[in-house]
């Protein structure tokens, strides 16, 4: 934490990820402390509502509001990693477009640190724009922002997923969103806030080949209807178990049966073309893919039972998110 | 093992001259010839200490010991407190974590999923400082230490870092390179291993094992 006249500038780094933020504040006198995050962030959420006072001395912080009074012992300034400026250009994109990527992308990113590649979202450029993409090995999610550039055509950065669901948290709601893409870092400045991350070094996995051009089978679905069945359905999926769709006629039924437990089933409106077949997949996956999209009726295309199926928004060709089913008995 | 608590100073002469003034500290004497002058605090890391071999000379009030490069150690004992001998036998060594002793197996029985034509010279490679995980030859005839850690830290590239030290103080073994190899490896110590030449390499357990996931995947 450091002050200078009016401004508090709160600086958090585990140096793979950093978060700093600038507020104004009354400022007294400058200076800088390092505290502990957690237990100093406890006690100002936990402060009844208005102004909290700090103030350091030689070897404590107080920290006050009203009648409660805390003193928490600071850690060592000297030890507190060296915070370096991003050399790289900045470059300004609307934050809402981002944001609406971001959402869209990071949720198919891995959280399995045996696989650090997976756990990144892939930044590439090509001639038309920029190109988000995320996988987990089981989906897969590409969202296309045409006419953005933030890089050279043909360079691509491997982001972190987890620094990116930080920077949705802290963008907020603000308009603009600075980029500085390094060789080792990224940089994002919204407001009064900057996030740096370390990029992921190593090869995305080559997902191109796995978008065939088209489908022989496509069902069309209310998007808020298939959420809501399926919420109800994946009750009765448990231990793991998928929800199978049933895929023929008007309509497409969602069915789930857990052994020992018990079954569900419900029937929604829907139109297919294709050859009827049952195709299962993990509920969540599915309503995930789902519930990222930006549009009323959602089209899920498939090759065969055993294939990635590709779910889109109709009218929507920015973004497709790629699930791969479960097998079934 | 001897154990002596005593009042003790501590003289050592050799590549310099330190002295440990009169204090009360612990003096280890072990089987194998290694003493180790211990103060009261400071964890594993004892105040003096000279490695084996080499011969220890007891004149009653102070002892002697003396390695062949002639470095000495004089331990002048003021007054001994306590002073017990136990035979503590064989010791088992350290139990590495079971995925970690596994990983080292699996990449012993497959060296060239570390790298292509990668084969293994030995498993548990001795060395003065402890054995090498891995010691392999790559396509070039060239000698490849292996460290294998479950996740990959700085602590590892260091390990790695001291057993190449080690090996190329035998000049028969020629070059030497290093690849530590982990399920993950963390960034700082991917930015450490780089900047002393070793490669570092993510290794999935899983797949060393043969285990087909029941899941359909992507990749």
């Amino acid at each position: 934490m450091q002050v200078e006249g009016d401004r508090l500038t709160v600086t958090g780094t585990d140096l793979e990820l950093t978060i700093r933020l600038t507020v104004d504040v009354g400022g007294e006198r400058d200076g800088a402390a390092v505290v502990p995050a957690r237990l100093v962030g406890d006690i100002v959420k936990a402060l009844p509502a208005g102004a909290v006072s700090v103030e350091l001395h030689d070897d404590e912080m107080s920290i006050s509001a009203g009648r409660s009074q805390f003193s928490v012992r600071p850690l060592s300034l000297d030890d507190y990693p060296a915070q370096s400026e991003p050399a790289a250009d900045a470059v300004t994109l609307p934050a809402a477009m981002v944001a609406d990527a971001l959402r869209q992308v990071v949720r198919a990113a891995s959280t399995d640190d045996a696989r650090a590649v997976l756990t990144g979202v892939l930044l590439a450029a090509d001639d038309d724009g920029l190109r988000m993409v995320a996988t987990d090995s089981y989906r897969l999610a590409v969202r296309d922002l045409p006419g953005t550039s933030v890089m050279a055509s043909g360079q691509s950065v491997l982001i972190p997923g987890r620094a990116l669901n930080e920077l949705q948290r802290v963008m907020g709601d603000v308009e603009e969103l600075s980029v500085r893409l390094g060789d080792r870092e990224a940089t994002f400045e919204a407001g009064g806030t900057r996030l740096s991350t370390r990029l992921i070094e190593g090869e995305f996995p080559n997902y191109r080949n796995l978008l065939p051009s088209s489908y022989p089978n496509l069902l069309t679905v209310g998007k808020a209807a298939m959420l809501e069945a399926i919420r109800r359905v994946k009750i009765l999926a448990q231990d793991s178990t998928p929800v199978r769709l049933t895929l023929g006629g008007d309509t497409v039924q969602l069915t789930a049966i857990t052994q020992d437990v018990g079954n569900a089933a419900e029937e929604i409106d829907a139109s297919y073309d294709g050859v009827e077949m049952t195709v299962a997949f993990n509920p969540d996956y599915l309503a995930a893919g789902i519930d990222a999209i930006d549009s009323d009726d959602v089209t899920l295309a498939t090759m065969d039972p055993m294939k990635p199926a590709v779910l889109r928004g109709v009218g929507r060709d920015d973004y497709l998110y790629l699930l791969m089913p479960v097998r079934v008995p | 093992m001897r154990l002596v608590i005593a009042r003790c100073s501590v003289d050592y002469s050799g590549r310099l001259d330190a002295h440990l003034p009169e204090a009360t500290r612990l003096i280890m004497v072990k089987a194998d010839g290694c003493v180790a002058i211990h103060a009261d605090g400071g964890a594993y890391k004892p105040l003096n200490w000279m490695n084996a071999p080499n011969t220890l000379v007891d004149n009653g009030d102070q002892w002697v010991v003396t390695n062949p490069k002639q470095e000495t150690l004089t331990i002048t004992l003021h007054e001994v407190l306590s002073d017990v001998s136990e035979e503590l036998g064989d010791d088992p060594g350290l139990q590495k974590d079971g995925v970690e002793a596994h990983l080292q197996e699996l990449l012993a029985a497959s060296p060239h999923a570390i790298e292509v034509g990668l084969t293994l010279v030995r498993r548990e490679y001795p060395t003065a400082i402890g054995p090498i995980d891995l010691v392999c030859r790559d396509e070039s005839d060239t000698v490849v230490a292996v460290e294998v850690k479950r996740r990959g830290e700085i602590d590892g590239v260091e390990q790695l870092t001291r057993y190449i030290e080690r090996l190329k103080l035998d000049s028969s073994l020629g070059d030497i390179r290093g690849v530590f190899v982990a399920q993950v490896v963390k960034p700082q110590a991917k930015v450490l291993a780089e900047s002393r030449g070793f490669r570092w390499v993510e290794v999935d357990y899983d797949e060393l094992r043969g285990m087909k996931p029941d899941e359909l995947r992507l990749f």
